[in-house]
């Protein structure tokens, strides 16, 4: 029993920092019409900014305000540099974030090596919680996304460039026309997506590993929680992350892990065909 | 010439250089590019398989791999575990593919575009992670090996088989130009016509009375035997098979070759696959990060020639035969990327 609840507890804690990944996937998603294949490396960059930031300064909490920065700026240039240009050809975007992948993780591998590397949570203390010790710092990383989550939505609904950036999804031609800037929004749009997969690394390198292959694991997880909360819900997609990875945890305690993923790849095409729109369609709207 | 001609020379100049390649490769470069190239032809049924898909019924694939695999583990598990000949295991992989398209087909091709990329997905890798886990059958991530089987036995000790390098070459060199013949078959008959109308406007080819789901179906099942055959070679090709080819960067990267073959032309595939692979075993020893240099490739393409070099080739054609119909796609880029495109439309 212990071990499913801490199975569990790992899963929501999980399921959040994905959630904060994904979301920047949704809004990318959802405004530029891109299918970022790429996401799951910005979140690996994440990770190995977060090391080196560790390397250089000793002080882990400074990667929770530089790795954000340094990913905005990123995903900023990226934008302007290969994502314009293939504006009119969505269609080609998986396959320039596929060739966007290939770049991020081979420079990875070039500079940090290529083999994995643990890194010691800055907070190595325990809690009794729920009949076991649990660790302070998993509670912390849970935290910290939803902290980030809520400036997130807050952003999106009570500043210019939210209002912004919802309209130019809801119309661009319109919003246009109204004088909003576009393509000012697309760029700070995908900037704002890097910087959020980056924040959830910095948050989840302690967690897991640092890894140059570390993406190409996330990348489908996010992706399921994107299709089953629905294409552009952005609540949805928080909601269907931490499901997912609950259920995850949960199935992680009885059968092997493998197994457990198997088990909500299963349960993500099911979702697909029975409900394409995701498990929130018209609960919302 | 017309430019009908020019693609006929095209055609005829490839084919006289595949059946020829034992012999004139070696004169100019390693022996080893025999092998490389028979692989380059493989690699390029899957991206093939990915074309007739995206580029003839508009359905993007990110999961062709399974199919891959799938034939690859039919002839691997059907030498190794069952104990099948030859040409038993070659037809045990294909069937394995073929059914195994038809029945993810029936799921998903309900879905369309960006749908249809993430469940086809999620179908290979719930079998990348069955057949990382199936170790007893699969042998998981070490992989499964098999000594190769003869195809003919005469007499006594008198046998063909895939060990002599030449009988291995033309063997494959006749599957894949069957599979080639084939899909060009195909895609001149009333269905080919069909999946093109499927791809350029569905609700109007279900109102002219086409079964546009049936139309999908069939075109996934096609793709799925494609990818089967290429898996299947490939397993003989390498007397081994490994779950890490079910991964869905291998889809990613016969998706890549596709692309930048340029989808909706038959052999850009080939020109895809040839440059990339050629790419990597020339990059690779002389830059260990050669893959940086793939990504800017891949990306440079997209954004300069969105209709892949086969687009390129036709739009250059068609400028220096007096082609009337068909103009470039960004006229002002065709001249400018002609000089990049040429080593790749040569077969090197």
């Amino acid at each position: 029993m212990e071990l499913v609840i801490a199975l569990g507890m790992n899963g929501i804690v999980w399921g959040l920092i994905i959630a904060l990944i994904a979301l920047g996937l949704s809004i990318i998603f959802g405004l530029l019409d891109i299918i970022n294949i790429a996401h799951g490396d910005f979140f690996m960059v994440g990770t190995v900014l977060a090391w080196f930031v560790l390397e250089t300064t000793g002080n882990y909490w400074l990667a929770f305000f530089i790795v954000p920065v340094i990913g905005f700026a990123m995903g900023a240039l990226i934008e302007y540099t290969v994502i314009q240009p293939i504006k009119n050809a969505a269609a080609l975007s998986i396959v320039a974030t596929f060739g966007l992948s290939i770049i991020l993780q081979e420079s990875v591998r070039g500079t940090f090596g290529a083999a994995p590397t643990r890194l010691v949570p800055p907070i190595e203390t325990t809690v009794p919680l729920f009949g076991l010790e649990y660790e302070v710092y998993r509670l912390f990383a849970a935290l910290v996304s939803i902290a980030a989550i809520v400036v997130f939505f807050g952003f999106l609904h009570r500043t210019k460039m939210g209002t912004w950036m919802r309209a130019v999804r809801f119309d661009p031609e319109t919003a246009t026309a109204m004088g909003i800037p576009a393509r000012r929004v697309y760029i700070v749009t995908f900037a704002i997506g890097f910087a959020m997969a980056a924040l959830g690394g910095v948050v989840a390198a302690p967690i897991t590993t640092v890894d140059f292959q570390a993406g190409v694991d996330i990348l489908p997880f996010c992706f399921m929680a994107v299709i089953i909360g629905g294409l552009g819900n952005l609540e949805g997609t928080v909601a269907a992350a931490v499901m997912l990875a609950f259920f995850e945890g949960i199935m992680a305690s009885f059968f092997d892990p493998t197994i457990a993923r198997i088990g909500s790849l299963c349960l993500m095409s099911i979702v697909l065909l029975i409900r394409p729109h995701g498990i929130f369609a018209g609960a919302t709207r | 010439m017309t430019p009908a001609k020019v693609h006929r020379l095209g055609y005829v100049l490839f084919a006289l250089f595949t059946l020829t390649a034992p012999w004139v490769l070696p004169l100019f470069v390693d022996g080893f590019w025999v092998d490389i190239y028979s692989e380059m032809l493989i690699w390029s049924l899957l991206a093939a398989s990915v074309n007739l898909l995206f580029g003839y019924v508009g359905l993007l694939s990110f999961g062709q791999a399974l199919f891959f695999g799938m034939g690859m583990y039919g002839v691997a598990i059907g030498v190794a575990k069952i104990g099948l000949g030859f040409w038993p295991a070659f037809g045990f992989g294909i069937f394995l593919a073929t059914g195994m398209a038809l029945v993810a087909g029936i799921f998903a091709v309900r879905l369309t575009w960006h749908y249809f990329a993430i469940i086809t997905v999620v179908f290979s890798l719930i079998f990348y992670f069955t057949a990382l886990s199936w170790k007893p059958l699969t042998g998981g991530d070490d992989g499964l090996s098999f000594s190769m089987p003869p195809m003919f036995t005469f007499g006594e000790d008198n046998e063909i088989s895939l060990t002599d390098p030449t009988v291995q070459y033309y063997f494959i060199v006749t599957c894949v130009g069957l599979c080639y013949a084939l899909m060009a078959l195909v895609l001149r008959s009333p269905l080919g016509r069909a999946l093109v109308t499927v791809k350029e406007n569905d609700m109007r080819a279900s109102l002219i009375g086409l079964n546009v789901y049936l139309i999908r179906l069939t075109a996934f099942v096609c793709a799925g035997f494609l990818a089967g055959v290429a898996g299947s070679l490939f397993a003989f090709f390498g007397r081994y098979a490994s779950a890490s080819y079910m991964f869905y960067h291998v889809s990613g990267e016969a998706v890549v070759w596709a692309i930048i073959g340029g989808v909706g032309t038959l052999l850009g595939p080939v020109v895809g696959a040839t440059l990339l692979i050629t790419l990597r075993e020339e990059l690779s020893h002389a830059w260990e990060h050669y893959l940086i240099l793939v990504g800017v490739i891949v990306i440079l393409v997209v954004v300069f020639a969105p209709k892949g070099l086969g687009g390129l080739w036709l739009a250059l054609v068609n400028r220096l035969f007096g082609g009337t119909k068909a103009p470039p796609a960004r006229a002002e880029d065709a001249p400018r990327a002609t000089p990049k495109a040429g080593p790749g439309e040569e077969k090197p």
